[in-house]
């Protein structure tokens, strides 16, 4: 099944495409006026499939109704998201590219990760938000927060908790009840993983005895009888868990939770900015969306641009003290530090290159290696620098002519003749962009000629 | 039980609605599958958006058979290029290429298909008979147990390689190391990144894997000194005067025999290896976060064990080919077990899975078995059908696909380059992925002309950072007691595993080294 792109017409041909291909080197136009008028990158810091992402293709496929130009969601993972939330606010500033902005945004500079904040960003909307809470086994000898906290008193440091990785925002949540209940913030030990699925599973195998995670990533396992849960960190009850009370109620002071939200990158236009906003606010409010976060079980919050500034302002100093404290910056030392894997890896490196030069394996080549001659040298060098040639120049000239440029060198560098290779140019490079750019939502860049 | 077993199959076989979209989820998998770059959870999650508007069943039907079939389709470049198309084709590419050089790519590409739809169907019937009661297996697997497991897939890995077994394990440790660039999960800090923001989400394995392989093998073909020719065909060279009869006999009777035919004399009396590798993939996949590329190395590595021709594997081994791909479509099968009953997704695909049936009002756990019983097995019967469907589709794609070999390569080189180019750049939208995809094309280069296989080094990257998160968390759970690793009795059975694979490689490899004296 072919997704169908709304609103995007297809211009592609082989006329058209020899056209273009002849006058490449001529310039391109960029008259539109309109906004938008070609596909919106939608960047999402989290993989394909996470609660994160659900909510960015919802809202990406009723932004296209919306917009009639597509919504592309990529999915820019990595290193804790980092690079989702340092591209976005490094990209351009016209509107073309939206991030969807997670709590972490709030925590990465603090934990020294980027310089990249919440002010490098013009927020929209906050679109949702959901509440952390405590989970434990079904058979833990433990009913409510108060029993938890005394266990965990009689053995400061003995009980496991995991939820997501260290310093990720439900280890914060419990940090902060921790704080609050008056106990050292590593009395719980956290084993640092990758999320709230592992954490569970980890938790039904016995390996740990605390979860600390959203309510809808853990509803299934508490349905099924294998956790319960001992608090929620809302300021109410929630809907889903009416039996199960909030840490207010236990005593504690505390809520926990995390959210996310859409936003562009500081300097955006203001009129590209209210177009955006218009349709978003729409979206957020429609009724098709909220079905759709109840549905899946994620929380309703819709905020403006400024209420979420003010938030987002809010909590990046709560945050700030949370991550400057004293208690914290303990707990930030971990035991088993980031060079101890790589250290092993190295030790046992060095033993097998030992071996392998010593038995003399490693330094020659294969014997029916071709031996390497200068002509040869040359055309290995050239499809190197091919490859920097795209890397350099994609984004300025655009995917159609430095391909096609690309395969023009290639092509009359291995002797292949002009009849057959401006065929394969003039339908393979328009082809390849119609059906990755426009079918498969590749950001492929457009540059001078608009397309 | 038996009123909501036919009732399921009555639903799914007389809907035209599914029947369409398993179709045409069939060959946009196929598609998608075949090309570089795109991975089965790509395909899935562009689908997602179009579930909003699909009953269950139809939307469930679109995802398992574009799923079943972009992990076959992967198999396609990976024979005809040497690019893998997903990490799980990885553990045989040197094998099947091989054919392709010789100019049998349909026979390597047919084992692939009936080896996978043979895992596809053996993982359904796992997932009927056993999924409930499987589902409590993942219960035993702690950090503990999971790093074993990592270490077993690694491990198969060097078995598996061609050659010298310390250079599978240097080209192992090369994976690894690039693995532990960036942040790990683990971790608050990143490593080996010289201040470039771009790595702290370390090396990404698809570009890796696409410049590793296809880049590299590019820059091997360059130093070829005759670029003119493509890859003769077997028996392409018909005479003129019997045309009618050839043209039967070429476009009808010869495919099919040329893809099925060799399949079918490879598989039949292999049984007990198919049963044997179908096990291994379900029972692999069903554990969460291990999943197929594991399934498909363990597989061929038990393969190689037990194979006649042990010698063969790594270059081309049609029976490690047809173990690897039945393992890896029947894991497929498996991730679906934990998510069904736990709301644990295995994998990528099962993560969107659940977001689908929560949208749909389907809550997984337990009590989906009594609760949505028609829709359980529903989703048993999709499985049957898309495998079944997958042998027609694929067998197009093989046949349209043995084309490509012919052009001449002077023609092809620049156009795979191309492909290498949007692939890298594909997953992510990054420039950084595509010069990953260069700097890895030109190790590769280097490491194979000095024979040392690529394979090892595309899991060591894959696994490389669960394994080191598995590491760290054990020890930190257990306040840096290395008993932790064994003290469990699952984790005690998988470490003695791990060891006995290492001794009888050891004593192998010692043996070999003695005979030829």
């Amino acid at each position: 099944m072919i997704p169908h792109v709304r609103g995007h017409t297809v211009r592609s041909g082989v006329v058209l495409g020899l056209v273009l291909n002849l006058t490449l080197l001529l310039g391109g136009c960029q008259g539109d006026t309109s906004f938008p008028s070609r596909p919106i990158t939608f960047i999402c810091p989290w993989s394909a499939g996470g609660g994160t992402d659900q909510v960015a293709r919802q809202i990406a496929s009723q932004l296209e109704q919306r917009l009639g130009v597509p919504v592309n969601v990529i999915n820019a993972t990595g290193g804790g998201g980092v690079t989702g939330h340092t591209r976005g606010a490094l990209a351009r500033s016209d509107g073309y590219t939206i991030t969807m902005v997670t709590a972490e945004i709030n925590m990465l500079h603090w934990r020294g990760l980027t310089n990249i904040t919440w002010r490098d960003y013009r927020p929209l909307m906050q679109v949702n938000q959901d509440n952390a809470a405590v989970f434990v086994r079904d058979d833990a000898p433990w009913d409510s927060m108060k029993e938890l906290e005394k266990a965990v008193l009689k053995k400061p440091g003995k009980l496991t908790a995991s939820g997501t990785a260290f310093g990720g925002v439900w280890h914060i949540a419990l940090a902060g009840w921790l704080t609050e209940a008056g106990l050292p913030a590593d009395a719980l030990s956290w084993i640092s993983m990758g999320g709230s699925a592992p954490s569970l599973q980890e938790l039904m195998a016995g390996g740990i005895e605390v979860v600390s995670c959203s309510v809808p990533e853990a509803i299934s396992l508490l349905e099924a009888g294998e956790i319960k849960c001992l608090g929620v960190m809302a300021e109410n009850r929630l809907e889903d868990l009416p039996d199960v009370p909030t840490l207010q109620e236990q005593g504690y002071d505390w809520t926990g939770k995390t959210w996310r939200g859409i936003a562009v990158p500081e300097g955006t236009p203001d009129d590209r900015f209210q177009v955006l906003l218009d349709a978003l606010r729409d979206v957020v409010e429609s009724k098709e969306y909220k079905q759709f976060l109840e549905q899946s079980g994620f929380g309703y919050a819709a905020r403006g641009p400024e209420a979420f500034r003010t938030a987002l302002k809010k909590e990046n100093q709560a945050y700030g003290e949370i991550f400057n404290s004293e208690a914290f910056q303990q707990v930030k030392s971990q035991r088993y530090g980031p060079m101890l894997f790589p250290g092993l890896l190295g030790a046992l490196g060095l033993l097998v290159v030992g071996t392998l030069v010593v038995r003399g394996q490693l330094l020659r080549p294969v014997k029916n290696a071709q031996p390497y001659t200068q002509r040869r040298l040359r055309r290995v060098a050239s499809i190197f620098g091919a490859v920097l040639f795209y890397l350099l120049l994609a984004e300025v000239m655009g995917y159609v002519v430095t391909a096609a440029i690309v395969l023009a060198f290639l092509f009359w560098l291995l002797d292949v003749s002009w009849r057959t290779s401006l065929p394969l140019i003039v339908v393979l490079v328009p082809l390849t962009y119609q059906v990755f750019g426009g079918y498969l939502r590749v950001p492929l860049p457009w540059g001078w000629l608009g397309w | 039980m038996d009123g909501p077993i036919l009732q399921a199959i009555v639903q799914v076989l007389t809907q035209p609605e599914v029947w369409l979209i398993i179709v045409s989820s069939a060959l946009y998998g196929v598609f998608l599958g075949a090309v570089p770059g795109l991975t089965a959870t790509m395909a899935v999650a562009l689908f997602v958006p179009i579930t909003y508007w699909l009953e269950p069943i139809p939307a469930l039907a679109g995802i398992v058979t574009m799923a079943a079939c972009a992990i076959f389709a992967g198999d396609v470049p990976t024979t005809l290029l040497r690019i893998p198309g997903t990490p799980a084709s990885a553990a045989y590419v040197d094998d099947a290429y091989t054919y392709t050089q010789r100019g049998q790519s349909d026979r390597a590409l047919g084992v692939a298909l009936v080896g996978s739809v043979t895992g596809g169907l053996f993982g359904a019937v796992v997932l009927m008979l056993l999924g409930h009661q499987l589902a409590n297996l993942a219960a035993f697997f702690s950090v503990a147990e999971y790093f074993w497991l990592y270490l077993l897939g690694l491990s198969s890995a060097v078995v598996v390689a061609r050659g010298s077994t310390l250079r599978a394990l240097f080209a192992l440790l090369i994976g690894l190391f690039l693995s532990t660039v960036g942040l790990s999960e683990v971790h608050t800090e990143a490593r080996f990144t010289f201040g470039m923001p771009q790595l702290y989400q370390g090396i990404s394995f698809i570009p890796a894997m696409i410049g590793l392989f296809g880049l590299s093998e590019v820059l091997r073909n360059l130093l070829e000194p005759d670029l003119q020719r493509g890859i003769e065909e077997e028996g392409a060279g018909a005479s003129a005067a019997e045309a009618v009869r050839s043209t039967v006999q070429r476009y009808l009777i010869d495919p099919v025999r040329s893809v099925f035919g060799p399949a079918f004399s490879q598989l039949g009396g292999r049984l007990h290896h198919a049963l044997r590798s179908g096990t291994i993939g379900s029972v692999i996949g069903m554990l969460p976060g291990a999943g197929a590329d594991i399934g498909s190395w363990v597989s061929m590595a038990v393969s190689k064990r037990v194979s006649s021709t042990p010698e063969a594997y790594g270059t081309d081994s049609l029976e490690g080919i047809a173990d690897a791909t039945t393992a890896n479509n029947s894991a497929l099968a498996g991730t679906w077990i934990p998510a069904l009953v736990f709301g644990i997704p295995g994998d990528s695909i099962t993560a969107i899975v659940i977001g689908v049936l929560l949208m749909k009002n389907v809550n997984p756990g337990p009590a989906i078995f009594e609760e949505q019983a028609v829709l359980v097995y529903s989703i048993y019967t999709i499985f049957f059908l898309a495998n079944l469907v997958l042998l027609p589709v694929g067998w197009l794609a093989i046949k349209a696909g043995s084309w490509v070999v012919r052009v001449p390569r002077r023609v092809l080189l620049p156009v795979i380059l191309l492909f290498c180019i949007i692939g890298s750049y594909a997953i992510k939208g990054s420039y950084f992925d595509v010069s990953v995809m260069l700097g890895m094309g030109v190790l590769g280069f280097l490491l194979e002309r000095r024979n040392v296989p690529l394979g090892p080094v595309v899991l060591g990257i894959i696994l490389g950072g669960p394994l080191e998160a598995r590491f760290i968390q054990t020890l930190t759970g257990s306040g840096g007691s290395l008993l932790a690793f064994v003290n469990r009795p699952a984790a005690a059975v998988l470490a003695v595993l791990c060891f006995l694979l290492w001794v009888s490689t050891i004593v192998w490899n010692w043996q070999s080294s003695q005979e030829p004296a």
